[in-house]
């Protein structure tokens, strides 16, 4: 009787079939709202993206006729020695960024993972600061700190006789990228080593070895994967900076490869939308490898943690004395260079006209530079708008992660593979051209051009921008629930939508209260995605700065810099209120 | 409730009769005597858009002044000369224009516009009151003149010592090359369109100018790419001086910071202008005639000038205007006509020629 | 009345089949175990019948609905299959409290909110939870969440029941005395229940039927009683009960008789399984030790044995007895003393099946 139900051709039950027959999926899967909302996504990801491939092949702008189809703009991007000059200080600058960024994170990450290190909770959360100051925003406080005339410069001049560093030369600005992203190294070498378990840290210690040879020997191979994924990010943010590259090594003739884009736009007089798009092409094409090689590490090391386990109960292991001196000092010396020397820089600037050799700051202390907020339109409403963008883009921004977030969860099927490059493609680009690509977007798709002069444009280049980190904030959060949880309300009769409106959501509320508090923090640092998007009526304080960069109205942007940071420093404030987990 | 509704209706066409009726006596010499029915149309149209790379706290003064005088709400959107051009030309490429006034100092770039096919004719009646090379074609108007200059430390460098002419100046450079090594600052023409205007128009326009490159490049001259990231390096002294910065944003700065000299040459100052045009399928028509007219009188020159850019008449109430700045930087004030003459180093060509050059110059 | 029945099922994880054709039906007011060692399949098939699990092939109809028809290619979701599952961790939503939990299902089911709250109150005080109704999961002990969690799958009165490792997070009085309420429960309540399990105690104790799995297969069913006097094969004879394991070569075979002999030792037997037995082959026999007298005397069919040691376990002895390389166990009331001693082992209780070489 039960030879019927076996397909043709296939041997009889329970004789080992080689391969299973196709599945039969039931319809309560939610498999239509999947594959809907995965192909939005896809859409709004694509879309952008492949104008930016298409227009590299062609000789000029896409929208005019008179451009042709070709690979002119590859030989021109392709045998100009600047761009091989760019392309080689990116590489130099990514790898000189990894170089100083993921030994210390790392070292950050040993002594406030697994040591006593005293004030242990108050750093936990000092050492992430620098990771939530816009990278624009630093590079305009260091020039005020320590750029030739800057305040420290001088007083380190008036002690040594002269300046021992250049802020401008390809080593200063490396220097300080390096510092700037040993939070991003911190995060995820923290979060692996948290689950190591310590007797093995203990077992070397019983044996004689020191706290450093145990850290070496032990605990470092141990956490390996993690320092190599931690390294791949920060080459791949390496190559996508633009901040500081921008205001700290432009003046000096130091270009990479993003402001090499960004000075395409001025070098033929006319845009060449084309070279642009090469180079963004040659961006996407060094760092999908870079992407893909983290999203293997990824999997590898989920499941390196889950060997771990979750119950290793970690004893810090001591420092003593002189342990506890050396390694607070590093720290604060690290906090002083990267938090209190920019944000210092920043205030100061703010706050004064003037500032230099031979100018006592006093005499020029003024609030004038905040008057222009008040007076001049276009600030007053970046101040508002970038608030609208980072409070309510934000909370719309989570629902929508959260709503892809559910789309992915639990997925068995290969809509699941295709969600995770096409989450992943964004972050090859960087903020500056996806910004572009939508300013296209919202000009030439009929029924969008409504909306190209409001904020929602803004939002869904923001949107897709920090689509990969909210979406990972999200997914960690959703994974958290056990699945029998989900289960049982489908087996008392809840259909998947039910279960997650019920169950799912509900549960996850208070993680997603501080990925709203984090997401609304990187929309607020944003400087690059708005430059092109951005017109009268939807300026962004970030776009804003670069913009008036153009003009160099520098009390105006040091202004802005100080409200930025004020607001930064409220948003993470609440993160913290709302318990953001800002160490998964 | 009828009635109340009519005889609303009735009252405010009267008072807007009235009000048309008070413009027409308003309408100044040489404007049409159509003109009211242009002010009407354009106050109809409510708004008006520009695109533009003028700072809005210098031109704050002339908007206000229009808004004022017509009811008309104005849309400001700095954008920078790259970004007003870009956006212009890529909006009428869908077709979505939504700037009225493109009012840019990349006066290339403005010639460019007009000459693709993107400017609407338009002939003011204000032009009888602009020099000669202030309009080109009826279609691109100057709205400004802006002198070339030199900004310095004085601190570093007094003023009486200071060079007066070019000659004078390359033999400062090249005389205290160690005193000024690395603290020379320059715009970058690669990277900033006014910069390529200011070198490009010396080269046509003296016959010194790649010694002056070559004697900054002997002094490892810095590059920016504003005018205000110059000020904010030599206000504090990173810099020395900076060399072809914006003349009339200096004469302001000086005003409130204590160690800023700034200089213009006696033998030969250039001066560029800020370009207004009318877009073609601009979608508030009336309102752009109407502003690009206002921009252009007397009244509107003041309130330019009084915001720091000095006015193409020479009949303003405040600030200075093309004479009393012709004065002021040592009488040999030289404005660059607007002409297709502009567009010679939009060639591609010509433009990597010049790029290899001055960058030959200054490494 | 059959409220469930099973036909067939066949499931794949990837290439793997680990489900290889599963079939059975369980009726109205009775408890049906699926028993097996981890990795049999068990819960799997639960799950396949609860929607959680999608089998490639295979017919399930629960009550009058069909929830699985492979070539019709139908496959309800859970919430349309009626049944009640109880998880293993109770899955009980943290987020709700006892009363909330218990009345979701009648939430879903359109249930107005005054009958709601009666048969919430009813189903928590039959189980002694009535003064819990306000609490959230967390402030419950854990005997207390396992009630909530049936309540929770029994209140909107489900085809059937399904319950996962029920008791296995109990500790072990809790246990003895959940088996017993949760059968009166299910018998009085006249629901089909169909309980997993990997502990034989608790099959043979709570259930009336049992389903032993193996590796994907169902290899022996029948009545408590039935698989443990009357196992099929060795793993079933070996899976239930205490027993002692004799590895040798069959000697001589007449029909039933076996006589089977290793290093040093014979025992007679009887054939359960008699596939590949044959004089000289490999065959092993299972020995319930609750069937092994151990004598001081010899006596007829006694074999003689050494007595290694006697183990004191409270309520009886056990004894550990070698002759060559066939060891075995078994229980007594008293300690005897190491050395030489007789063992009883009736053959019919010798259970030979053929030896593993294959």
């Amino acid at each position: 009787m039960n030879a019927n139900s076996i397909p043709a051709g296939r041997a009889g039950p329970g004789d080992g079939i080689p391969t299973p027959p196709p599945k039969i999926r039931h319809r309560g899967d939610a498999r239509l709202y999947r594959a809907i909302t995965i192909a939005l996504l896809a859409i709004a990801v694509m879309a952008p993206v492949g104008l930016i491939i298409y227009q590299s092949f062609l000789d000029g702008p896409f929208f005019s006729p008179r451009s042709t189809l070709g690979l002119s703009a590859y030989g021109y991007v392709l045998t100009d020695p600047m761009f091989w000059e760019a392309l080689w200080t990116t590489t130099v600058f990514a790898f000189g960024m990894v170089a100083i960024a993921v030994p210390l994170g790392g070292l950050l990450a040993f002594l406030l993972t697994r040591t006593d290190i005293r004030l242990k909770r108050t750093l936990e959360i000092l050492v992430l600061v620098p990771m939530f100051i816009s990278s624009i925003v630093l590079a305009f406080g260091y020039t005020v700190s320590v750029g030739p005339s800057g305040f420290v410069s001088m007083w380190m001049r008036s002690v040594l006789g002269f300046v021992p560093w250049n802020l401008y030369s390809l080593p200063g600005i490396i220097l300080i990228a390096g510092l700037s992203h040993v939070p991003h190294v911190y995060l995820y070498v923290s979060a692996a080593m948290r689950n190591l378990p310590s007797d093995l840290e203990e077992a070397a210690r019983t044996v004689g070895a020191s706290i450093w040879q145990v850290s070496r020997d032990v605990t470092l191979p141990m956490v390996l994967p993690a320092l190599i994924f931690a390294a791949a990010l920060n080459l791949l943010l390496g190559f996508e900076t633009f901040g500081i590259p921008l205001v700290l090594g432009d003046p000096n003739g130091i270009l990479v490869l993003t402001t090499y884009i960004y000075k395409l736009t001025t070098l033929f007089g006319v845009p060449t939308y084309q070279l642009m798009a090469v180079v963004a092409v040659v961006l996407i094409l060094i760092t999908l490898p870079l992407v893909f090689f983290q999203r293997r590490l990824l999997r590898n090391s989920r499941r390196y943690a889950a060997l771990g386990g979750k119950g290793a109960r970690a004893t810090p292991l001591k420092l003593g004395a002189r342990g506890q001196a050396i390694a607070l000092s590093i720290i604060g010396f690290w906090l002083f260079v990267s938090v209190i020397l920019p944000i210092g820089g920043i205030t100061v600037r703010a706050f004064v006209s003037a500032w230099g050799q031979g100018i006592n700051l006093w005499d020029h202390l003024t609030l004038a530079n905040f008057d222009r907020m008040l007076s001049v339109p276009s600030l007053s409403r970046g101040i508002v708008n970038t608030l609208l963008l980072s409070v309510l883009g934000g909370a719309a921004a989570v629902f929508l992660y959260l709503l892809i977030g559910l789309a992915g969860h639990r997925n068995t099927g290969h809509s699941n593979t295709v969600l995770d490059y096409i989450v992943l493609l964004p972050r090859a680009l960087p903020g500056l051209v996806v910004g572009l690509a939508f300013f296209w977007v919202f000009l030439f798709v009929p029924f969008l051009t409504p909306l190209r002069p409001t904020l929602i444009a803004l939002f869904v280049a923001y949107m897709i921008v920090g689509l990969s980190y909210g979406l990972r904030l999200l997914q960690g959060t959703l994974i958290q629930v056990a699945p029998e949880l989900e289960e049982s309300a489908r087996t008392t009769g809840a259909t998947i939508g039910r279960t997650w409106r019920d169950v799912v959501i509900p549960i996850v509320r208070p993680g997603l209260a501080g990925a709203w508090a984090l997401i609304m923090i990187i929309f607020l640092r944003d400087y690059a995605t708005g430059v092109y998007l951005m017109g009268a009526g939807t300026e962004v304080i970030g776009s804003l700065m670069v913009t008036l960069l153009q003009t160099g109205a520098m009390d105006t942007i040091a202004a802005l810099a100080f409200i930025s940071i004020i607001m930064t420093a409220a948003g993470l404030t609440l993160a913290l209120r709302l318990g953001a987990k800002i160490h998964d | 409730m009828k009635l109340t509704r009519r005889a609303f209706a009735i009252t405010s066409c009267a008072l807007a009769l009235a009000a048309g009726a008070g413009w027409a006596q308003d309408i100044p010499d040489g404007y049409p005597e159509d003109y009211a029915q242009l002010v009407e149309a354009a106050k109809a149209q409510g708004r008006v858009v520009i695109y533009t790379s003028t700072d809005m706290a210098q031109a704050q003064a002339m908007l206000d002044a229009f808004t004022q005088k017509y009811g008309i709400q104005i849309e400001y959107n700095d954008l920078g000369t790259n970004g007003a051009y870009n956006r212009a030309i890529s909006e009428a490429a869908a077709n979505q224009m939504s700037a009225d006034i493109v009012w840019s100092s990349a006066m290339d770039l403005q010639v460019v516009l007009a000459a693709e096919g993107y400017a609407e004719t338009y002939a003011s009646p204000e032009v009888g009151n602009l020099p000669d090379w202030a309009v080109y074609n009826d279609q691109i108007y100057a709205t400004t003149v802006e002198p070339i200059g030199i900004i310095y430390n004085t601190g570093a460098i007094s003023e009486d010592e200071f060079p007066r002419s070019r000659a004078d100046l390359i033999a400062y450079l090249n005389d205290n090359q160690d005193a000024l090594r690395g603290k020379v600052a320059s715009f970058d023409p690669e990277k900033s369109g006014t910069g390529f205007l200011h070198h490009t128009n010396d080269v046509e326009q003296t016959d010194d100018f790649w010694d002056l490159a070559k004697a900054m490049g002997a002094v490892d001259v810095r590059t920016y790419s504003s005018s205000g990231s110059m000020r904010e390096t030599v206000v504090s002294g990173e810099n020395v001086m900076a060399i072809n910065i914006i003349g009339s944003y200096a004469l302001e700065w000086v005003e409130d910071s204590p160690n800023l000299g700034v200089a213009f040459g006696d033998d030969y100052t250039a001066a560029f202008s800020r370009l207004a045009l009318l877009t073609k399928g601009a979608p508030h028509p009336e309102a752009g005639r109407l502003l690009i007219d206002f921009m252009l009188s007397q009244q509107g020159q003041s309130a330019l000038a009084a915001g720091g850019l000095p006015s193409v008449r020479n009949d303003v109430s405040e600030g200075l205007d093309i004479e009393s700045l012709g004065e002021r930087v040592g009488g040999n004030l030289r404005p660059i006509p607007v002409s297709e003459e502009l567009l010679n180093y939009m060639a591609p060509q010509k433009r990597v020629e010049f790029f290899r050059e001055w960058n030959a110059a200054i490494k | 009345m059959t409220e469930l029945i099973v036909e067939n099922v066949q499931k794949w994880l990837g290439g793997l089949q680990i489900l290889k054709g599963a079939s059975l039906s369980a009726e109205r007011g009775s408890i049906m175990a699926l028993l097996g060692a981890s990795g049999s399949g068990k819960t799997t098939l639960l799950r396949c019948i609860a929607g959680l699990e999608q089998p490639e092939i295979g017919h399930i109809r629960i009550g009058d609905k069909v929830a699985l028809d492979s070539e019709k290619r139908i496959q309800l979701p859970p919430e349309q299959r009626n049944i009640g599952l109880v998880f293993q961790s109770y899955a009980l939503w943290p987020h709700r409290t006892v009363k909330e939990n218990v009345g979701y299902g009648l939430k879903l089911r359109g249930v107005n909110a005054a009958e709601t709250g009666k048969r919430i109150q009813h189903i928590l005080d039959r189980l002694g939870l009535g003064h819990l109704a306000d609490r959230y999961p967390s402030q419950l002990s854990g005997g207390q969440q396992q009630r909530v969690a049936i309540c929770r799958a029994l209140v909107y009165e489900p085809r059937v029941l399904l319950l996962d490792e029920p008791l296995s997070n109990l500790d072990a009085k809790l246990r003895e005395e959940a088996r017993y309420w949760i059968r009166k429960l299910i018998l009085d309540l006249e629901i089909c229940a169909i309980l997993v399990t990997h502990d034989q105690t608790e099959a043979l104790a709570a259930a009336d039927h049992i389903l032993l799995l193996e590796n994907g297969r169902i290899v022996q069913d029948g009545s408590p009683h039935d698989i443990y006097t009357n196992p099929t094969s060795f793993y079933a004879a070996d899976f239930l009960g205490a027993n002692n394991i004799a590895r040798g070569k069959v000697l001589t075979l007449n029909g039933n008789e076996v006589l089977l002999g290793g290093d040093g030792w014979q025992l007679n037997g009887a054939v359960r399984d008699p596939a590949g037995l044959a004089p000289g082959a490999d065959a092993q026999a299972v020995i319930r030790v609750e069937r092994v007298r151990v004598l001081p005397e010899p006596g007829a069919g006694r074999i003689e044995m050494q007595l290694d040691d006697s183990l004191y376990l409270g309520d009886r002895w056990e004894y550990r007895l070698r002759r060559g390389d066939f060891a075995l166990k078994a229980h007594g009331a008293h300690s005897l003393p190491a050395g030489r001693v007789y063992a009883d082992i009736p053959p019919e209780h010798v259970w030979v099946f053929p030896g593993q070489a294959a």
